[in-house]
């Protein structure tokens, strides 16, 4: 279990990261997002222990990453953002050196990697030279350099970055094979719909801050709390402005296209009785619906576009 | 845990990457190799032929060096911060030991290797007068100035992380170190400290320490650690013999006692390997801290 207890990063007087709190457990697939200079990138350098936290720190499975960091880097896999890999060696060499250098017995290093390889589907290319690799399969290659020592706690920065869409699905298969066979997986990006569908939790950070983690589902069910209508008056809207905003449940009323955008704080029930309501005033109403919300619209409505 | 482990960084180093590279341009290292292999025949005629004074063949061997050290050294570890591998190879199981050991290790056995390369060239020359000491201090004064070079370039590649500066300054670094030094402190002292205390007057080992004090205090050691005069200097150990037999208290019969008595060439190799050292310690301590290891 990954248990992060109040992470904080400063860079002189920027913030970089404010005390960051979550947990995560094995099989996890955490989307970690934010826009450029939220603080992801500090935050997975602080886990990957290669940057220390001014203050705060995380554990795993008990291990504390700021106390023994040796001891954590073993059960840990990053792939950074700007990665490379050693040129003028083939892929199998270049397992066979990790191997070694995470001190894999000899007799298992044949195994390991083949298995790697064929996790990544890398097998076909298993004698070919790193640098003649498509950057798609750079990228597999280096997370199978990250998963050749079976790590607990997979750490990608921008894994589908630079990506064809094609490459971007079959790494998201991977990730979740991986959630599947009980790692915890932390993903960066900026994009949101990206990380959706094959994350079970999500963490959204902005200017250093996590504004909210948890299941998908939960943050999306609480943010329709606070939901959206879309009404469109047949005529002059400013009545129905007018009398909308002596609801107590209405939070605003935005004019756009000819419909008003209703924030609405109340549920199903409230939502009806209200229509019910603007009906026996005489209000002439074409359209009442609730403005469904995908994740993109989360994402936006969460942050600000502000950036640190 | 403690059992000897092998380290990946130094096979591959000296192996795989080496192997592989002839197994891809096979015509172009063989061609480099054929080259390079003709002009060492070449100069190893020349030497034989004329029985040229060993500081010929050593003078060669130590211009090697100072050509070749540098590429050995100038990207250790700025490639890895360029390439962006460095973060990977810090979070294996290697330690700060082990990678330095596989980094410097492999940079001091290409350094040994290159020199050893000039020892058939130095049993040619002068053949029949050749003083063993002269041999030894003279190989061990070459490797040293490599092992200094490629210890503050591989310190430097780490520092500086960046592979063009660290070449740069190694370069720039020797000419002002190996050219313009010398020059100008011969240029504003005239050379005098060589007349205070000249090195024929060298007869015992008190002399020779104290010797030594003052060519520091004096900045003569801008010359006297230069590592191509100091190759001079060992030629007139050739004559040790020879003028001691005549006028056993000539000036020139006296001066090879006086270089044996400040070991020369051995001083400064000693002197060569504790900046190494140094600067080994240094990449040492910057892998501890930096890399976290
Ligand atoms: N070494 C550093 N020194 C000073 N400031 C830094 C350093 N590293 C990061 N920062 C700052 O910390 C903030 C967070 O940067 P970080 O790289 O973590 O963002 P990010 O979320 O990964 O962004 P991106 O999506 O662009 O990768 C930025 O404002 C950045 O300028
Ligand atoms: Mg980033």
């Amino acid at each position: 279990m990954l248990d992060v207890k109040g992470l904080r990063k400063e860079f002189g007087d920027l913030v970089a990261v404010r005390d960051l709190y979550f947990q995560l457990h094995p099989g996890d697939v955490f989307g970690f997002i934010g826009p450029n200079g939220a603080g992801k990138t500090t935050t997975i350098k602080m886990l990957a222990t290669l940057l220390e936290p001014t203050a705060g720190t995380a554990t795993l499975n008990g291990i504390d990453i700021v106390r023994h960091p040796e001891e954590v880097r073993p059960l840990l896999g990053y792939m950074p953002d700007f990665f490379g890999l050693y040129e003028g060696i083939t892929v199998t060499e270049y397992l066979e050196f990790f191997a070694a250098a995470y001190r894999i017995p000899k007799s298992q290093r044949a195994t390991v990697i083949e298995n790697v390889l064929e996790l990544t589907d890398l097998t076909v290319k298993k004698d070919a030279y790193v640098e003649t690799l498509s950057r798609g399969m750079q990228q597999r290659l280096c997370l199978a350099k990250s998963l050749i020592h079976d790590p607990i706690l997979l750490l990608l920065d921008e894994p589908a970055s630079g990506l064809d869409p094609r490459a971007r699905i079959e790494i998201k298969e991977l990730i979740r094979e991986l959630g599947a066979m009980g790692k915890i997986v932390l993903v960066s990006s900026h994009i949101l719909p990206e990380l959706a569908d094959f994350c079970n939790k999500i963490g959204i950070i902005e200017k250093g801050e996590l504004l909210v983690w948890g299941a998908v589902d939960e943050i999306v069910r609480q943010l329709q709390a606070n939901r959206v209508l879309e009404i469109k008056p047949l005529g002059d809207a400013e009545p129905l402005i007018q009398r909308l905003e002596r609801e107590p449940l209405v939070h605003g009323v935005e004019p756009r296209n000819g419909s008003l955008y209703v924030h609405f704080a109340g549920g199903l029930e409230e939502q009806a009785d209200l229509l019910s309501a603007l009906i026996r005033d005489g209000f002439r109403i074409a359209t009442f619906r609730e403005e469904s919300l995908d994740l993109e619209d989360v994402f936006m409505r969460i942050t600000k576009g502000e950036v640190s | 845990m403690k059992a000897k482990s092998e380290n990946p960084l130094l096979a591959y180093h000296l192996f795989v990457f080496t192997r592989n590279r002839w197994r891809r341009q096979p015509l172009l290292y063989g061609a480099a190799a054929f080259g390079i292999a003709l002009s060492y025949f070449f100069l190893f005629m020349l030497i034989a032929t004329y029985e040229a004074s060993l500081v010929v063949p050593l003078t060669i061997a130590l211009l090697a060096i100072c050509f070749a050290a540098p590429l050995m050294a100038y990207n250790l570890f700025s490639l890895e911060y360029e390439k962006h591998t460095w973060e990977s190879l810090a979070l294996t199981r290697l330690t700060a030991r082990e990678i330095l050991w596989g980094k410097w290790g492999v940079v001091l056995t290409r350094v040994a290797g290159l020199t050893l390369l000039f020892l058939p060239m130095l049993l040619v020359s002068e053949a029949d007068s050749i003083s063993a000491y002269a041999v030894i201090a003279g190989l061990l004064l070459v490797f040293s100035w490599g092992a200094l070079l490629v210890s503050f370039g591989m310190w430097l590649s780490f520092k500086l992380k960046r592979t063009l500066s660290t070449a740069s300054a190694l370069y720039a670094g020797q000419v002002l170190v190996l050219l313009l030094t010398p020059v100008l402190y011969t240029l504003f002292t005239n050379n005098q400290a060589r007349d205070v205390m000249p090195i024929y007057l060298v007869q015992s080992h008190s002399e020779a320490v104290w010797w030594w004090i003052f060519s520091f205090l004096h900045l003569r050691f801008l010359v006297d650690l230069n590592p191509f005069t100091t190759l001079l200097e060992l030629s007139y150990l050739r004559d040790i013999y020879a003028f001691a037999y005549y006028d056993p208290y000539s000036e020139r019969a006296l001066y090879p006692y006086g270089l044996l008595y400040l070991k020369w060439g051995f001083t400064q190799s000693a002197f060569y390997l504790l900046l190494a050292a140094l600067f080994a310690g240094l990449t040492y301590r910057g892998l501890k801290i930096a890399w976290r290891k």
